[in-house]
Parts: C-alpha cells; sequence; structure tokens
C-alpha cells in the first residue's frame, strides 16, 4: 500500500545503503588525521547499560550519515543538490542571540571587528522567526526556560542550537541551585556544545565552524524519506 | 591588504596550480617560504612582508580541515607564541611527559566523539520480567 508513495529514486536509495555487516566503523575517524596509535572508537566508548540491570543489547556499530559513502547516480545527483543547499545554509547563518550571562558579552565580542562574524554572514537577529541558529549563552534559569523554548518553537526549520558556556551546557557553576535549568539540552535539542566559562569568542567561533561542519555533512535530499 | 598588483605579483611567484588552491583553502593569494610540516602533512608557511598577524599561515593536509589538526607547538608558532619553528624551540626540548605522546584531534561528529558514561552505582533496579512457561 505504501509502495505508491515510495519512489524509484527512494527504492534505489535504500538499495545503496551499505552493509552494515561488513563495515569498517571507524574509517573516517581514522583516515582523518591519525598517525597516533590511540585506540579506535569501538574501544574507547564504553556501551552505556552494560553494567546496569537493563537487558543487554549486543552493540553495533552504525556508520554517521556522514560517513556513508555516495552510491549511484541518484546519490551523485542528490549529493550535489544537498552541497548547494547546505552551502547557502552555512554561510548565512542568522543566530537569535539568547545572551543570559556573561557568555552574551563573549557572544558579543565575536561580533566586533576583531573576530567580525560579518565576514561569515553571521548577523544577530532579534526576533525568532527570521533567524536559524539559537545561541543560548548563559546561565538558564526555571523562570525563562518557557521563554526559551517558545522562542525556539517560533523558529522556522531548519533550526540549529549552540549552547554556549558551563552553564547552558549543564548547570555549570549552578548546578545545585534551585532555581536553574542543568543545562539547556533538558528544553531543547542542542547541536554544538561550546565548553567554557565564559568560552572565549574564538571558541564560540570555533563552535560556530563545527556546526558549519555538521550543515555541510546533513544529507538533506537523502533523508527525506526517512521521515 | 589585498590590492590588485599584490596578488598578482604572488600569483606569478606561486603559479597558477597553487593560486587555486589557495583560493579554495584561505580565500587569498599568499607567496611565503615553506616553514616546515607538521606529522600530519599540514604546510607551515611565513611571509615577513604581510601585515602584522596575517604573516603565518598554514596550508592544511585535509580537504574537511579544523584548527584542531595543529599540533600544540605549532600551534604556538602560528599563534606568534614563539618565532621558533618545534624542531628549533627550545621548549620543545624540555621534558613534555604530561603531554600526549601523539596530538589527538577534534573528534567531534566522528565515533570517537566524547560521550558522557556514568561511574557511579545504578540509582534504580530494573525489573526484568521472568514469564513462567506454561504447563
Amino acid at each position: 500500500m505504501l509502495s505508491s508513495a515510495r519512489t524509484g529514486a527512494s527504492l534505489a536509495l535504500r538499495a545503496a545503503k551499505p552493509a552494515s555487516a561488513q563495515l569498517v566503523p571507524f574509517r573516517i575517524a581514522a583516515a582523518s588525521i591519525s598517525s597516533s596509535s590511540r585506540k579506535d572508537a569501538a574501544s574507547a566508548v564504553q556501551p552505556h547499560g552494560a553494567h546496569g540491570g537493563l537487558a543487554k543489547r549486543e552493540r553495533r556499530e552504525v556508520p554517521l550519515p556522514s560517513q556513508e559513502g555516495t552510491k549511484g547516480v541518484v546519490q551523485y545527483a542528490l549529493t550535489t543538490l544537498d552541497q548547494i543547499t547546505n552551502w547557502a545554509r552555512q554561510s548565512s547563518l542568522w543566530p537569535m542571540t539568547f545572551g543570559l550571562a556573561c557568555c552574551a558579552v563573549e557572544m558579543m565580542h565575536l561580533s566586533t571587528p576583531r573576530y567580525d562574524q560579518d565576514r561569515l554572514g553571521i548577523i544577530f537577529r532579534a526576533s525568532p522567526r527570521q533567524s536559524d541558529v539559537m545561541i543560548v549563552a548563559g546561565t538558564l534559569t526555571n523562570k525563562m526556560a518557557p521563554a526559551l523554548r517558545q522562542v525556539y518553537d517560533q523558529m522556522p526549520e531548519p533550526r540549529w542550537v549552540i549552547s554556549m558556556g558551563s552553564c547552558a551546557n549543564g548547570g555549570g557553576y549552578y548546578h545545585y541551585s534551585y532555581s536553574v535549568v542543568r543545562g539547556c539540552d533538558r528544553i531543547v535539542p542542542v547541536d554544538v556544545y561550546v565548553p567554557g566559562c565564559p568560552p572565549t569568542s574564538e571558541a564560540l567561533m570555533y563552535g560556530i565552524f563545527q556546526l558549519q561542519r555538521k550543515m555541510r555533512n546533513t544529507k538533506i535530499t537523502r533523508m527525506w524519506y526517512r521521515k | 591588504m589585498s590590492y590588485l598588483t599584490r596578488t598578482l605579483g604572488n600569483l606569478r611567484k606561486i603559479g597558477i596550480k597553487e593560486y587555486w588552491h589557495q583560493l579554495q583553502y584561505i580565500g587569498d593569494t599568499k607567496a611565503g617560504k615553506l616553514v616546515g610540516v607538521d606529522k600530519f602533512g599540514n604546510k607551515f608557511y611565513e611571509d615577513p612582508e604581510e601585515l602584522p598577524l596575517r604573516t603565518r599561515w598554514v596550508d592544511y593536509k585535509k580537504h574537511d580541515y579544523d584548527p584542531a589538526q595543529i599540533e600544540p607547538l605549532w600551534h604556538l608558532w602560528i599563534s606568534y607564541g614563539t618565532d621558533a619553528i618545534p624542531s628549533e624551540d627550545p621548549l620543545a626540548l624540555t621534558n613534555r611527559s604530561w603531554a600526549a605522546p601523539h596530538h589527538i584531534p577534534n573528534y567531534t561528529a566522528t565515533p570517537g566523539a566524547f560521550k558522557t558514561y556514568n561511574t557511579v552505582k545504578p540509582k534504580i533496579k530494573a525489573w526484568e520480567p521472568i514469564a513462567v512457561a506454561r504447563k
């Protein structure tokens, strides 16, 4: 019954999915840079709940979307489309400034001539309806949390969130306070965490570069059918 | 400064192929002395004629480049912390046993990325249903 909705293109994409059995899990990261003897991810990352009382499941390495190769004519055509879209997205990020505390000062420094975010196409917008990224800079209190969520909900898709500073990442200094949310990822889904208290503007800029990398690796046209 | 004669002069020095390569990566045309290559294959250049803080630059080995791919001592050099390159820097000869033997790049968005894990005993005990087989 569903087959009418599934076009030939999407079926071709399905067929081109690599078999996970013969997959080398650490391919990209190992090829990346290491002449080092760092142990690979499979051994570095502990499986969660392996020691807990939960039902034990076999750990299966699944490739990240960015690690699946391009196979077939359809995927190559769609990759090009993705690249164009991603290029457009990553070169004009308009952040919704959610400056809550001292991190906001560093965020302001990013916009001043020394770091000059304008050259990256980043313009602060005061309106959530015109912005792509929300930079949560500072302590998120319980009182502010509904407002944060509302602003996030008002942002149009696609949208991203950068959590900036210890307080936004996990409560930070105020983790044990009665009135502070222990991390803004309890309220909104976070893409990039920038550590620091407060992070330097350079660190925030690096976080933005990481977000741009994430956008570059997003497969828009090859992912829609999975929803 | 980016004026036409400088760009053309540098283009004449480095050649059309390198010009195109630089345009893809650093977005500028620069001609400088190759100061050194690190373990990963990143090439470091210097041209004292450039404006201050633009005199040193890096040509990354990887296409998906990242400043975290620069080793600490090269980072010190490229951030103008020292004028000596790591192979000649007295700092490199000091005891650095506390440092990781190999530089670890940023593993974000790879399977090697950091994941938090729990080190304490679980506070809840999950219930595992055991159904008695019918007789």
